[in-house]
């Protein structure tokens, strides 16, 4: 918005500042003197240049970071099924094919949840054995020529014990399937269950890591916030020290128009403020190890952190935050800040 | 230079984008040549009821001709037809019959044309789905500019819009977008063609402070403006904000500018402003943080371009492959998908006042370097000299089917053809700012 048109004299309103986390545009700050300039340009009707400034933000890498950021913090507003899916995923790397058969695990896909289907078995053909059964024949001459023969047979031994066990082995192998039936279907039935538990557990413990990683980041932040409550708390107890005592301790104070925290403050504040210069290298330590040493927005290459523009520029958040703890051992982060102390905004 | 515009609605009274498109382009290229619009009576788009008397207008300088429409649409056998081509093997007959369904049918329209076309050296036809420009099209042929004005929208699968496509001079498309969507489904690669889109009348000045105490905008708010339909989003937005009010304190409200179709919801957070003169309009949106643009189907999004032009952001649906590609290319604007991601990227934008300035500075350049009216002129103007320089080797005219082949129920449902079609914002700006190819 240009600066004519904003309600509040040219500021963006309070709650811009202080609310957001690390600088995320890095360099890409916008110096406000090009923007007046470029505000005029284009009252004056000269047009806006062609320089390639858009290319200093990417709306693309924006997006896609935001949206990399919503998936790792809700990751506990995943949908059910995709739940599902993702402990499908886990469940497949511990069924370790390598050491199942893979008949065996569609086996157990398909049943789980299902009542048991077993195939029945093929019963043994049924036979009954009586006394008879060895003298039977379809031939009706045969079967009758044994049976007038069957009196001379028994003179020389018994069939009937013969009958009798073979009728006892029939028997036999019927209970035998049935009991074999019986079992598999039990035992289809516990391994569907069992799978059934083991999905179960494995979507318990997908869900539960999701959330716990969406509760360590929030306990994350709550952290870092009770951790800036602390530091602004200690800040306010230093502030109300009184006034005498303030002056004793800062022996420029008194002088009009004085500010140690801006270039052109005057020598002082360069050389005479240790105060001052251990604050600011203080606050750019904080700041360096809150982008990190990877990110690009870091002074890697020793230049001074902060432009011209940006010192310029009292609008932004990071002139709301409070200074570093106090008792921060001094020596914890070497100061490779190529500027001094009056390079702080 | 003599220009004929065909239009199917006409009026300085008339909402709509491509209608409003047609009237900005008639009125500026009327600075260079003698611009006659030929259009109906209609003033509804639904229904085509035919309001304006027929004859000579004149509508801010520009002569029109109005012919009525010869009747209504029924909005049943519309949507029964629209069914049956979209989703559903069918003929030529089948096509021609939903065209003339979805109407405006103004024949006299077409005879006009027919009877002064050698008067004229171009007839820019706009918005070829309608019957209108599609039957100047076919009368026109070579010397038709063609402004499709399409969306991602299954009656662009129809096979009778290929010929007409193919046979005419050049073709002015709204977006890289549109361009590779027709160029897949028609095949005009051979068809001259530029990127233009349209401009905007922005007022050189707006007074934000006026429009707060006007309105009573005194919490900070983001913007939307045009129809309040479940078409355009709106339905979602709703939605969306509602949760984003749910879960933030913020004081922010949503302002909305524009008939409502769709019931607003009451919310002490959602404004409805209603219809609202154009200086209050860009008023309100030079006031607002950033304007939404929830419309998942827009061919080229007019009030985008006028938030850009005002230097504001825009956070738009990103299932709309224009406005997407449009956010891409400027840099001015974000786009979400779900309710989590217009949260999240509503407060980046409220959160991070620097980027939303840079994003509207990045809008502004974009607008002025591609949306500018001379640079639309330019195109346009480029377009005509280079026809009326290059005698176009158009070949014979596509020998149109017979009675029985028009009958022969044998074309795929034009939805499967869409949907088949490449998706995804175009990256590449050349063709927007590049000379007609």
């Amino acid at each position: 918005m240009p600066t004519d048109q904003h309600p509040h004299g040219g500021r963006r309103p309070h709650f811009h500042r202080g609310r957001r986390g690390p600088d995320r545009r890095g360099d890409r700050r916008p110096q406000p003197q090009q923007s007046q300039s470029q505000g005029q340009a284009q009252t004056h009707g000269q047009g806006p240049s062609e320089s390639n400034k858009a290319d200093t933000i990417n709306v693309d890498q924006i997006v896609r970071e935001i949206k990399a950021r919503i998936a790792q913090r809700h990751g506990i507003d995943l949908s059910s099924s995709q739940i599902q899916e993702l402990a499908a995923r886990r469940l497949e790397a511990i069924l370790d094919p390598r050491t199942l058969k893979p008949s065996l695990l569609d086996q157990l896909r398909q049943n789980a949840g299902a009542p048991a289907a077993i195939a029945p078995v093929e019963p043994a053909p049924a036979y009954e054995f009586e006394d008879h059964t060895i003298f039977d024949t379809h031939n009706g001459l045969l079967r009758a020529l044994r049976n007038l023969l069957k009196p001379i047979l028994k003179l020389f031994f018994n069939p009937n014990p013969i009958s009798h066990a073979l009728n006892a082995q029939a028997r036999l192998n019927k209970e035998a399937a049935s009991r074999e039936m019986e079992r598999e279907r039990t035992q289809s039935e516990w391994n569907a269950l069992h799978y059934t538990l083991v999905q179960r557990l494995v979507t318990e413990i997908a869900r539960t890591s999701i959330e716990m990683q969406s509760l360590t980041l929030r306990v994350e932040s709550l952290s870092t916030r009770v951790d800036h409550y602390e530091r602004r708390v200690r800040e306010l107890e230093q502030g109300a020290q009184p006034a005498s005592q303030q002056q004793q301790q800062t022996p420029s104070a008194g002088v009009p128009g004085f500010n140690p925290g801006r270039p052109g403050g005057g020598e002082t504040a360069g050389s005479g403020s240790d105060q001052s210069g251990e604050g600011g290298r203080r606050r750019r330590r904080r700041r360096r190890s809150r982008r990190g040493p990877g990110s690009p927005d870091g002074a890697q290459d020793g230049s001074p952190e902060t432009s011209p523009a940006e010192m310029a520029d009292d609008g932004g958040p990071d002139d709301m935050e409070p200074d570093a703890p106090a008792e921060a051992p001094a020596a914890a982060a070497p100061d490779t800040s190529a500027g001094g102390p009056t390079d702080e905004p | 230079m003599k220009l004929a515009i065909v239009v199917q609605r006409y009026g300085s009274d008339v909402g709509g984008g491509s209608e409003l498109h047609a009237r900005y382009i008639a009125e500026h290229l009327a600075a260079h040549a003698d611009v006659t619009v030929y259009t109906t009576c209609a003033r509804d788009y639904v229904s085509w009821r035919n309001h304006y008397p027929a004859g000579a207008d004149l509508v801010n300088g520009i002569a029109v001709e109005r012919f009525p429409v010869e009747r209504e649409r029924d909005p049943r056998d519309f949507a029964r037809r629209s069914a049956f081509v979209f989703d559903h093997q069918h003929s030529v007959h089948d096509e021609m019959a939903w065209l003339d369904a979805q109407g405006p049918v103004c024949p006299a329209l077409v005879d006009r044309l027919s009877r002064t076309l050698d008067s004229f050296d171009f007839v820019v036809a706009f918005s070829l789905r309608y019957y209108t420009a599609f039957h100047a099209a076919r009368l026109a042929r070579h010397r038709t500019v063609l402004v499709p004005t399409t969306e991602r929208d299954p009656a662009l699968g129809l096979a009778i819009f290929g010929p007409v496509l193919r046979s005419a001079g050049a073709i002015m498309y709204n977006s890289p977008e549109e361009r590779a969507l027709i160029e897949h489904l028609a095949h005009t690669e051979a068809v001259p063609g530029v990127t233009v889109g349209v401009g905007s009348q922005v007022p050189a000045h707006t007074d934000a402070g006026r429009a707060r105490r006007a309105f009573g905008l005194d919490k900070p708010f983001v913007v939307y403006v045009g129809r309040i339909d479940v078409n355009k989003g709106c339905e979602e937005l709703f939605d969306y904000f509602m949760r984003y009010c749910a879960h933030h304190e913020r004081p922010l409200d949503l302002v909305l500018i524009g008939t409502p179709v769709l019931p607003v919801p009451s919310h002490p957070r959602i404004r409805h402003l209603g219809y609202v003169t154009d200086q209050d309009k860009f008023d309100v949106i030079a006031a607002a943080e950033a304007l939404v643009m929830p419309s998942p189907f827009e061919s080229l999004s007019m009030v985008a371009l006028e938030a850009w032009a005002l230097g504001r952001p825009v956070l738009a649906n990103g299932r709309c492959d224009v406005l997407v590609g449009q956010c891409q290319r400027s840099n001015a604007g974000l786009y979400y998908q779900n309710g989590l991601e217009f949260d999240a990227l509503l407060e980046t934008l409220l959160d991070d006042g620097g980027l939303a300035a840079e994003m509207g500075q990045n809008g502004r350049r974009f607008y002025q370097r591609h949306y500018a009216w001379e640079v639309v002129e330019g195109k346009y103007l480029a377009m005509f000299d280079r026809l009326q320089t290059q005698a176009r080797d158009a070949g014979p005219a596509e020998a149109a089917p017979g009675w029985v082949e028009r009958r022969r129920r044998h074309l795929p449902p034009a939805t499967t053809l869409v949907s088949a079609a490449p998706a995804g914002p175009a990256r590449e700006t050349t063709d927007l700012s590049g000379a007609p190819s």
